[in-house]
């Protein structure tokens, strides 16, 4: 029953990491409908943002945690502009989007790995706040660390304050509003560009954001978009463009992997996330709660 | 020049070649995006690599044996998955087979019979130069052929604007299926000769980045073009060859080079146009046809002036 | 008079050209993952060979030579591998190979060098088919300067069980790493032999960095010692969230943990951990490198730089023995290899392989890692 609950624990800590990755990256894909493959690339670099904040500007940590947020927006809207856009004004094939999140997604990674280097890097204990110093927490045969406890408050957090500008605020009913018709609801006023620029921009914060915990919890370094690759499972799952159901995928994918890397071999884990990919995208492509998929005419 | 590392390089253009034709097929003309053809290419290497070794056949026949098998056996698991994935939307499809590409690498890892992660070494030396040079012949004509027939207008009309090819009675699916099925091969025959060039194989080789290698080389020649796509691997297997200095660079600059191609013109190095003498005759008719026209333009303005 | 001043520009003349070069190839990953190992290597090789033509190149058979590194990125790549190898013997026509860190990369070239007739000296290979193959045959032209695996698990698993007094050990390993799963393997085998018992076997896939799942599973089963072969930044991943855990037992690791790095990314939660490795980094023998890699680079030297330095050497040795440049006098001079290198004794075995080498227990005390003891196996 200990080990149990303690793959739990495991579980969901490692879920509040995909859900906030996940997140960021449903929203894009509900706005413009389709996978921005960069989003990994962006993650790491809020990763590499914080990193150099903390420990190269020596600011405290929840400025430098702010930094790596603030910038990953940034780039994520440069990203927008400069390779989505002219592709949108094109009306290029939906074919080339994807090619050019690739393209982009190789050249920061690879950008990153030709300056910084490929050694991981760690964020330093002495930097962080006093709260990260101490040793795990118990309870019993539990243990969580403070780093998955910090994550889960931010993600929780962070999660809810976007619910709610989402559901209840004007601006998040025009985001809305444009994901589900981008056309009508530029008759009815919204300005698509200042759509697309918000939600780039708040998919990027988020992005870094993830970056810089999973960062903490693990390590820095430039191969991290790989590890997103579970995320977009994760939100293929709970149904892409559904931010609630990449909430849910993330964590319940999480809980699966934990669970059959535990009790049955870490060798299926991967495995089983990609059967459940499949399964899914053959049962019921529009994932747990999606929105039903109609042909992208 | 030393002569067999000159060899080496062509056998390594030849043998991508193929992979990159299959995929151009698959990316450029009928517009669907694959992440995990390294998988069709390992599949096809290990089918091979027990053919030829564990099947104890006379050598004359082991080689084109384990050839057919691999690409049999990636034509095969290629048609398992386009059944479940090609009638998903375009977003679907490129996840799907990404989990392909890196579940197919998971499962041979942990398959002992064929080594596992380590790798299976020692496996026979049958690909030279001149398989690889009649096989490549070989497949452009196939490919050529299949773009120039009803098939090939068919991928291309599901490419451009699928739900009025499937109104015009294209039956979308199936040319996607076609497609498929024939990069899928294709690939496999490429990772067959590939395990009987390098004599080792192991998933690793096989990976994501593998696949997105594969997919530039298509980019760079072209989308729609097939003479694009061989001008695009010969580049993009011997460019890195003489700029080793730059080693740590080389990604960087593709990456940003398939985001500029992809803005500024998706058409690649070959502009969409094949190196025929119909081609070329195409491009010299369009820009007679723009002088012509600037020359008429320009005379008004100065008509006007008068 | 004229004749004098004739004579002198022909003995001039005589003398520079005597002068002549000996190329050596190199090839390891500058790029990629193991890139810090590979530029290491690269490093090493280029100062040894800047040392050897300061005092006039090398001496063979009354000729000297200088050495000139032909140095090439294999990109941690198996096909980039044989790409570079057909490169060097073909193009750059080298007598000699040192380099080809990974097993990975070194068993696809073996046939290529054994073809070719070139020599090759692998800096740190050990997986056992690097030099014998699977049918039992050897491969004529393939030499390494560090142990391998088997004798690697043997001498960890020695350490725990006699050393230390361990009797329940737990696994924790890569499972698609060939160089994990075989150091595992041969350390459970010898563990159990001397009468411990192995409680617990588990892996995670590479890429991986969450490994509490696999962790709890082996905290459930309580080994008084956690055998960690896997490489240095996975290990220090590993050993924080076994700390985070709650696991407080020992960790044992192999020659994938040196590196300058472990420690600034493990914290506290490697202290007092231990692990086998090629040489002492503090050794006497390994002082003088150390320092002149460290004041020329202003960086540490990894193992990698002394297991290639030893590479290096002994096919300078073996040229030295063998009166020759030639690679076929090369490789035969290399069978009986009996150097002292700066990673301990190199006497290269039927196999071609060292035999009996020490390897050495390291302790990781604060920041540095101190050596504990060595030990040779008989076998």
């Amino acid at each position: 029953m200990d080990q149990f609950l303690q793959q739990l624990v495991n579980g969901l800590s490692i879920g509040v990491i995909y859900a906030l990755m996940a997140v960021g990256y449903s929203l894009v894909y509900s706005i413009m409908n389709f996978s921005n493959f960069a989003h990994g690339s962006v993650i790491m670099l809020g990763a590499y943002f914080g990193f150099y904040a903390l420990t190269k500007l020596g600011v405290p940590f929840y400025v430098a945690f702010f930094i790596a947020a603030m910038a990953t927006a940034t780039i994520a809207v440069i990203l927008e502009r400069l390779a989505y856009k002219p592709l949108r004004d094109r009306r290029a094939p939906f074919l080339y989007f994807i090619i050019t999140a690739m393209g982009a997604s190789i050249f920061i990674d690879n950008s990153v790995i030709a300056t910084i280097g490929p050694t991981p890097k760690t964020f330093p204990t002495e930097l962080l706040p006093t709260f990260f110093q101490g040793d795990p927490l118990e309870w019993g045969a539990l243990t969580v660390g403070r780093v998955d406890i910090a994550i889960f408050l931010v993600a929780a957090t962070c999660l809810a304050l976007l619910m709610i500008f989402i559901d209840f605020t004007k601006l998040g009913k025009a985001i809305q509003a444009t994901a589900y018709n981008m056309k009508a609801s530029a008759l009815m006023g919204i300005n698509p560009n200042f759509v697309i620029i918000l939600v780039f921009a708040i998919g990027g914060g988020l992005a870094g954001m993830a970056g810089v915990l999973y960062g903490m919890k693990y390590q820095v370094f430039p191969q991290m978009s790989a590890i997103t690759l579970k995320s977009f499972i994760a939100a293929v799952f709970g149904g892409l463009g559904s931010l609630p159901g990449a909430l849910l995928g993330s964590v319940l994918l999480a809980l699966i992997e934990t669970f059959v890397s535990g009790y049955l071999s870490t060798q299926y884990r991967d495995l089983f996330a990609f059967i459940i990919l499949i399964g899914m995208l053959v049962v019921r492509p529009s994932g747990i709660m999606g929105k039903d998929a109609e042909d992208k005419a | 020049m030393g002569m067999e590392y000159i060899q080496g390089i062509a056998i390594l253009i030849g043998i991508n070649l193929i992979a990159v034709l299959g995929l151009s097929i698959l990316t450029g003309f009928t517009g669907l995006f694959s992440f995990g053809h390294g998988g069709f290419m390992a599949i096809g290497a290990y089918i091979s690599a027990i053919v030829s070794t564990r099947l104890g056949l006379p050598a004359p026949i082991a080689f084109p044996a384990a050839i057919l098998a691999g690409a049999l056996a990636a034509g095969l698991v290629s048609v398992f998955i386009g059944k479940l994935t090609l009638n998903l939307k375009g977003d679907y499809f490129c996840i799907a087979t990404m989990g392909f590409g890196e579940a197919t690498r998971v499962i041979l890892n942990n398959v002992d019979y064929v080594g596992g992660a380590r790798g299976w070494a020692n496996l026979p030396q049958f690909t030279t130069w001149w398989i690889v040079l009649v096989l490549d012949v070989a497949i452009v004509l196939l490919a050529w052929n299949i773009i120039n027939s009803r098939h090939g207008r068919n991928m291309v009309a599901v490419r451009e604007e699928e739900l009025a090819a499937q109104m015009a009675g294209v039956n979308t699916f199936r040319s996607k299926m076609t497609a498929l099925i024939v990069s899928a091969a294709l690939a496999g025959i490429a990772g067959a000769l590939m395990a009987n060039y390098i004599q080792f194989i192991r998933p690793t080789m096989f990976n994501m980045a593998k696949s997105t290698d594969l997919t530039i080389m298509v980019i760079f020649g072209g989308l729609g073009s097939i003479s694009g796509s061989i001008v695009g691997t010969i580049l993009l297997v011997s460019l890195p060859e003489v700029f080793r200095n730059f080693a740590q660079w080389r990604l960087v600059i593709y990456g940003l080079a398939v985001i500029i191609i992809m803005v500024g013109r998706p058409q690649g190095i070959m502009g969409g146009v094949e190196m025929t003498p119909a081609g070329i005759r195409k491009i010299f008719a369009a820009r007679r046809a723009k002088a012509k026209l600037e020359a008429e333009l320009k005379a008004a303005e100065q008509g006007d002036a008068a | 008079m004229r004749k004098l001043l004739c004579g002198t520009l022909m003995a001039a003349a005589a003398l520079s050209l005597n002068a002549q070069s000996v190329k050596i190839g190199w090839f390891g990953p500058e790029t990629g993952d193991s890139a810090l190992w590979g530029q290491a290597e690269l490093a090493t090789v280029q100062m040894m060979a800047e040392d050897y033509n300061a005092k006039g190149g090398i001496t063979v058979g009354g000729k000297k030579y200088k050495v000139e590194i032909v140095a090439y990125d294999d990109k941690g790549d198996s096909v980039e591998a044989v790409n570079v190898t057909k490169r060097l013997i073909s193009q750059d026509k080298v007598v000699a190979i040192v380099g080809a860190q990974g097993s990975g990369e070194a068993i696809p070239v073996a046939p290529i060098v054994n073809e070719a007739k070139i020599p090759l000296v692998c800096s740190t290979a050990t997986n056992p088919k690097v030099t014998v193959n699977d049918n039992g045959s050897i491969n004529a032209f393939v030499f390494r300067a560090c142990f391998t695996d088997p004798y690697q698990g043997k001498v960890a698993a020695y350490f725990a069980n006699q050393k230390l007094g361990k009797k329940k050990a737990a696994i924790f390993m890569t499972i698609d790493d060939p160089y994990s799963t075989g150091l595992s393997q041969f350390f459970k085998e010898s563990f159990e032999k001397l009468g411990g018992k192995v409680v617990a076997e588990v892996s995670y896939t590479s890429g991986e960095k969450d490994f509490r799942a696999p962790l709890t599973k082996i905290k459930a089963a309580n080994p008084d010692v956690i055998f960690i072969p896997a490489y240095y930044n996975d290990v220090a991943l590993a050993a924080k969230q076994a700390r985070e855990l709650g696991i407080k037992t020992l960790l044992l690791g192999g020659d994938g943990w040196p590196s300058d790095n472990l420690i600034s990314l493990a914290g506290k939660s490697l202290e007092g951990c231990l692990f086998v490795n090629h040489l002492d980094f503090d050794g006497a023998a390994a002082k003088p490198m150390r320092d002149e890699y460290k004041k020329k680079y202003n960086k540490n030297a990894e193992l990698n730089s002394y297991m290639v330095h030893d590479a290096l050497a002994m096919v300078v040795d073996a040229m030295q023995r063998a009166k020759s440049v030639e690679p076929v006098a090369i490789q035969k001079a290399l069978t009986t290899c009996d150097l002292q290198g700066i990673t301990g004794h190199i006497k290269i075995g039927p196999n071609h392989d060292p035999v009996g080498k020490e390897a050495w227990l390291i302790k990781i005390v604060g920041p540095d890692m101190k050596f504990q003891e060595k030990f040779a196996a008989k076998d």
